[in-house]
């Protein structure tokens, strides 16, 4: 096996990284184009977060590929370096230095960033914010953002449990890192519209983590003697941690206990189809067609709405998952 | 003072003066708080429908492995004036490997499963030769050259699975992070063994000397004739390699890598355990089973939290008092607030080789 | 003298540390315009009384009156506010600071818009010429004078102090000759103008010149107090050591032997032996058991020279025969390898690894000529440790103890174990008896002479020209980084035929090399460094 083109290649690849130390954390993208002329290109700059997991990687993915060349763009994607911000200032500095036509910005954090969008206001470059806003959340110092509607995916996934549990249930939230806005809304759409007798027991935050998830839902599950009816996990990865401590504990998920996810990544429907998970709410990560809509208009010196929502579908079915599994893109 | 009447009551002497007894003290408070909350906290039980035990104790147990592997790399690097702030990136590069392999080969058979630890454990290796020759034959500092490792690493696992959180299935190499032998978890067994294979190692040897003796004084180690380059490389090496063995651990248990998550800020988890456990960042005379007893503090103090349902935003706080708590109790002054001179007994103290 | 009533009286004065009887009923008493010895070997309890005295250590029992009223200090500066003032070893000044503002430090002169320096520095000055040192600039910085004039900077600050009582802990340990008499000036003169000066040092002659009084301590117990004049030199040494001086004298007569006979192979020779920067290319010849000497003052390149021998500076330069063949040393692993061995004089930074015991200690150089993975079994450790704690007396002999609670001499002969320990055939010792006690310092002697006689090699490094004459069959002289000539020990050889040899730098005296005489002197040399 170990004979295996594709293995060998990764292998190989390893130990070039390994050796090329200082590249082995930026060469992950790698989307820096040749064309130096650009003359008829628009030049974007993307100011991304870089591999976290896998609904970052489809978005970004489907950017890059969005403002292709053929569309008339040369985008200069950069990724931050272990989702540190300053490494994204520098990013967004250097773009403005080089002065681009448009910047897009994923944020890794939510604040700190009046200075630099006042520069790039300044500069007359349009910002265009991808899913993660900024705080305060001051519209005039970019043209729009883009992004799914946190609050109403979690509030839709909310609604669900109040139709699965008419009765009543007891539930855990799995959250991301504390603070982050997209944790701040996800937490709001739910707690809004969550039904009264829904008793929730515990929120605990596991970074994003399936393996943090699994260890924290071990202990929940023995804390609790396993009455816990239902987990709302706020990513995918978080959710399949907890299907597997539900495994392991000797409970059935889909049955003993229901989970919840947001993000929609192929792993998810995958283990939605299987009847690991329970619902699975899509938070849409292909609005490149959006963004270059926007960033046309905003060039052409157009009026752009500066909240606009990514429309996302919720599946709640292991047959819903199935029929949506082949078009997957992430 | 006293004669050795009883060999148990100064056994009982001897670790009460270890650094290390207020970590044990603090893990024994935390499980008769939790203990407190739910009186059959300790109690293990035969899972009816998987036949494995099952109780919080053997969470716990499973949860240390991992911490417990980089602590003790940590451990000996420390003890040589060094640090290793790549282990976390190591465990992130050696889960990649094996999930990467073993998705590719793709027939969950022993076989596979084996190479792919050897695989990753043979990068994990390299890794750390590469730490270990930066320090000790280039001479660059170990804080810089691990820092730029740690980065280094984490992009390598990137690359290695082009980004993506790379899933496998294998039932031996889930049965590592996840099954019991004779009522343990076997990552823990694996670990305990581990340990006590390198505590053996460093211990009855020559090793463990000759790593103290650089640690407290390079100059005087170099005109006795110890040579510091290989042992630099050696402790360099083998906590890359124990961080390999704690990704294969932590990947396995959930047979997916996440490779912005696995392994993530873990170095601070390893120098917080040796801390715990005693060892002087100043390097110098090192505890691998104070680390070993810092490691199932930290797996305790996290379980606890969730245990105790406390909040998550407050989880952080709580973490940091109960570990400032124990270095005040160990740092000298604080003790010589508590104990007016009292008098000490003659008889020297030497760490017992066990983990 | 002595007609006043003591200012410090100490009086059975006891401390025990955990495991340890520091002092047991020791008496002190210091009187007005008078110049108080404390001897004693290391580890007498010399530093633990003056700590006593100064309150950072409490004590157990016994009284302390000062000026006739009992006291207890709560530490150095308590003690300094009432006039005792401590100038240690190691200066304890503002290396920062200029030489005024030292003086001056925490009396400084204040005027309406703080601090007065103008003053402050005139104050200074004054103070200064009160001890005859006129010539120094209050202003400039205190890093840029010698350690000896810092010390006296430091004795003219607890002047401004109005201290009545000086305490001076072994202060002249790394000054020459020179400096050594311009301290005495100033003590001399402090003592005229009725300060009470407790004096500690291990050497005999500055005791002698100096002192009017002296107590002699012996393991925390006190011995007795003697007026110097009283006291001569063999009683003083026996008080101290408890044992004859006969001992001592009778060292290394038989030490002298003739030229070797024509034919024999030294176990080490080097030609052009040199490195850039620390000594131009030498070379030195070894017989099997023989005691060479390498005299000359400090930075003559002795000590460089030792070091090439054994590895642990690379040489740049040379050809090195060991036992008939040719030999590259240029570690100190590789010295270990060719049976060379090499005690640093730099016992804290180079010597021991002070967390490790005594045991760790003196096993490490066989351990790591054996290499890790050959572990000394329990056996072989507590085999090691029995023959050299016992053979060299180290006290006290518990070979668990951490070395650093050891004292200095206790140390050295810890270290000799650990060299002697991997069985060399060529020993280099620098510097082993510096800063210890006499009778450790005898034993040490004793040991060499002894090991020399067995067949060892030994190259024997030390300040003390007397030492060197005494012990070695063979002197090599060196002056500014190169050897100046060497000289076939007999009769008629002493530490002024050296001392002559450096002065005319090798022209007239009998040795084998000449060189131009160039005109310096003995102390002008020493205080270069």
């Amino acid at each position: 096996m170990f004979k295996t083109p594709r293995f060998r290649s990764i292998a190989g690849f390893a130990l070039v990284g390994a050796v090329a130390l200082g590249l082995g954390a930026c060469s992950a993208g790698g989307g820096d184009d040749a064309s130096g002329d650009g003359g008829d290109l628009t030049t974007i700059g993307f100011v991304a977060v870089g591999p976290e997991g896998g609904w970052r990687t489809a978005n970004e993915k489907n950017i890059q590929d969005s403002f292709s060349e053929e569309n008339g763009f040369e985008l200069k994607y950069a990724p931050a370096t272990n989702g540190d911000q300053n490494s994204q200032i520098t990013a967004f500095t250097s773009f403005i230095d080089e002065d681009v036509d448009a910047i897009l910005l994923s944020a890794t954090e939510a604040t700190g960033w009046e200075s630099i969008l006042e520069r790039a206001k300044e500069a007359e470059i349009p910002v265009v914010l991808l899913d993660r806003g900024i705080e305060p959340n001051d519209t005039e110092l970019y043209t729009s953002h883009i992004a799914p509607d946190n609050v109403g995916i979690s509030a839709s996934a909310a609604e669900w449990a109040n139709e699965q549990f008419p009765d009543g249930a007891n539930y855990v939230v799995l959250e991301g890192p504390p603070g982050l806005s997209v944790v701040n809304d996800r937490n709001k759409g739910w707690d809004e519209t969550v039904a009264d007798n829904l008793t929730k027991l515990e929120s605990q935050s596991a970074n994003w983590s399936t393996e943090e998830a699994k260890s924290v839902f071990e202990t929940i599950l023995k804390a609790n003697n396993n009455d816990v009816q239902l987990v709302f996990a706020q990513n995918d990865e978080m959710g399949l941690g907890a299907a597997l401590a539900v495994e392991e504990a000797g409970l059935k998920p889909g049955t003993d206990v229901k989970i919840i996810t947001i993000d929609g990544t192929k792993a998810a429907l995958e283990a939605l189809a299987a009847g690991r998970l329970s619902f699975v709410a899509e938070y849409n990560p292909l609005f490149g067609d959006t963004a270059i809509d926007v960033v046309k208009s905003a060039l052409a010196g157009e009026t752009v709405e500066s909240d606009i929502v990514v429309p996302s579908v919720t599946f709640d079915s292991p047959e819903a998952a199935t029929t949506a599994l082949p078009d997957r893109q992430y | 003072m006293s004669n050795t009447s009883s060999g148990a009551a100064s056994f009982l002497k001897t670790s009460v003066k270890q650094p290390y007894i207020w970590a044990i003290a603090a893990l024994v408070l935390l499980l008769i708080i939790n203990l407190i909350k739910d009186p059959t906290y300790l109690g293990i039980s035969v899972n009816a429908v998987t036949g494995d035990l099952s109780g919080n104790l053997i969470d716990i147990l499973r949860a240390s492995a991992p911490i417990m592997m980089i602590a003790v790399g940590m451990t000996l690097v420390i003890a040589t004036r060094g640090i290793d702030l790549s282990v976390g990136s190591v465990m992130a590069v050696s889960g990649a490997v094996s999930m990467e392999f073993m998705h590719d080969a793709g027939d969950g058979s022993l076989g596979s499963a084996l190479m792919a630890i050897a695989l990753a454990l043979g990068i994990s290796a390299f890794l750390g030769l590469i730490n270990g020759v930066l320090v000790s034959i280039v001479g660059l500092q170990p804080f810089i050259t691990t820092l730029i490792m740690m980065l280094a690493g984490r992009g390598l696992a990137k690359v290695i699975t082009s980004g993506q959180n790379t899933s496998a299935s294998n039932e031996f190499f889930r049965w590592i992070a996840n099954g019991t032998v004779l009522g343990f978890p076997v990552v823990f067994v694996i670990g305990a063994v581990i340990v006590a294979l390198v505590a053996l190692l460093v211990r009855r040897s020559a090793l463990g000397l000759m790593i103290e003796s650089i640690g407290i004084n390079p100059k005087a180690a170099r005109m006795a004739g110890i040579r510091p380059v290989g042992l630099l490389i050696f402790v360099y090496i083998l906590s890359a390699v124990l961080a390999g063995v704690a990704g294969i651990f932590s990947t396995a248990s959930v047979m997916t890598v996440e490779v912005a998550k696995t392994g993530f800020s873990s170095e601070m988890d390893a120098i917080l355990a040796v801390v715990i456990g005693g060892t002087s960042l100043a390097g110098g005379k090192f505890s691998l089973t104070g680390s070993v007893i810092g490691a199932l503090l930290i797996a305790t103090l996290d379980k606890t939290i969730v245990f105790l349902a406390i909040p998550s935003s407050a989880t952080p706080a709580f973490k940091a008092i109960v570990i400032v708590a124990i270095c005040l109790l160990q740092s000298q002054r604080v003790r010589a607030l508590f104990s007016q001179r009292r008098a000490r007994t003659s008889t020297p103290r030497k760490e017992a080789v066990s983990a | 003298m002595a007609a006043t009533e003591p200012i410090v009286e100490m009086t059975d004065i006891s401390i025990e540390f955990p495991g340890v009887k520091a002092l047991q009923n020791v008496q002190l008493r210091l009187y007005p315009g008078e110049v108080h010895t404390l001897m004693g070997e290391n580890g007498a309890g010399k530093s633990t009384l003056i700590k006593a005295l100064t309150g950072v250590y409490k004590i157990d029992s016994g009284s302390i009156l000062v000026s006739g009223g009992p006291r207890q200090f709560s530490g150095t500066a308590d003690a300094q506010s009432a006039g005792i003032s401590t100038v240690y070893q190691e200066v304890n000044l503002c290396d920062n600071l200029t030489v005024g503002e030292n003086v001056m430090l925490g009396n400084e002169i204040r005027g309406a818009f703080g601090i007065n320096w103008k003053k402050t520095h005139e104050a200074a000055h004054e103070a200064l010429v009160g001890l005859g040192l006129g010539d120094l600039d209050p202003r400039q910085p205190l890093s840029s004078i010698s350690l000896a004039l810092q010390q006296l900077v430091a004795i003219s600050r607890a002047m401004v102090a109005k201290s009545k009582v000086l305490i001076l802990d072994e202060p002249t340990s790394s000054l020459d000759a020179n400096e050594v008499e311009g301290l005495f000036t100033v003590m001399r003169r402090l003592r005229d103008q009725g300060v009470a000066i407790l004096f500690v040092s291990h050497f005999l002659d500055q005791v002698y010149a100096i002192s009017d009084r002296l107590t002699v301590l012996r393991n925390g117990e006190f011995v007795g107090e003697h007026l110097t004049r009283d006291l001569g030199r063999s009683q003083l040494i026996s008080l101290m050591i408890g044992k004859d001086f006969d001992t001592l004298a009778s060292l290394g007569s038989n030490r002298r032997r003739d030229a070797r006979e024509s034919g024999e192979q030294p176990f080490y020779s080097a030609t052009d032996l040199g490195r850039k920067g620390s000594i131009e290319p030498v070379d030195i010849a070894v017989y099997p058991g023989e005691v060479v000497g390498l005299a000359g003052l400090l930075g003559s390149g002795r000590t460089e020279l030792g070091r090439l021998m054994y590895g642990a500076d690379r040489p740049d330069t040379g050809e090195v025969t060991i036992g008939g063949k040719s030999a590259e040393v240029h570690s100190p692993v590789a010295g270990l390898a060719t049976r060379i061995a090499f005690s640093t004089e730099n016992r804290r930074d180079e010597g021991i690894v002070g967390d490790l015991t005594v045991r760790e200690n003196l096993i490490l150089a066989v351990q790591a000529r054996r290499g890790w993975a050959r572990p000394l079994s329990k056996r072989e450790q507590k085999e090691l440790c029995d023959k050299y704690l016992v053979e060299l007396n180290v006290r006290p002999s518990d070979p668990e103890r951490p070395i650093k609670n050891l004292s200095g001499g206790n140390q050295q002969k810890v270290l000799l174990g650990r060299w002697l320990a991997t069985k060399p055939e060529l020993l280099i010792l620098d510097e082993p008896t510096r800063g210890i006690d006499i009778g450790a310092k005898a034993e040490i002697q004793e040991a060499i002479a002894t090991l020399a006689e067995d067949g060892m090699s030994v190259v024997f490094i030390s300040s003390e020209l007397e030492e060197v004459v005494r012990l070695s069959e063979r002197i090599v002289v060196l002056k500014d980084h190169r050897k100046i000539g060497e000289i076939i020990n007999g009769p008629d050889i002493t530490a002024d035929t050296i001392v002559d040899l450096i002065a005319s730098d090798g022209a007239e005296a009998q040795g084998v090399e000449a060189f131009e005489p160039e005109p310096a002197a003995f102390a002008a040399e020493g205080s270069t460094n």
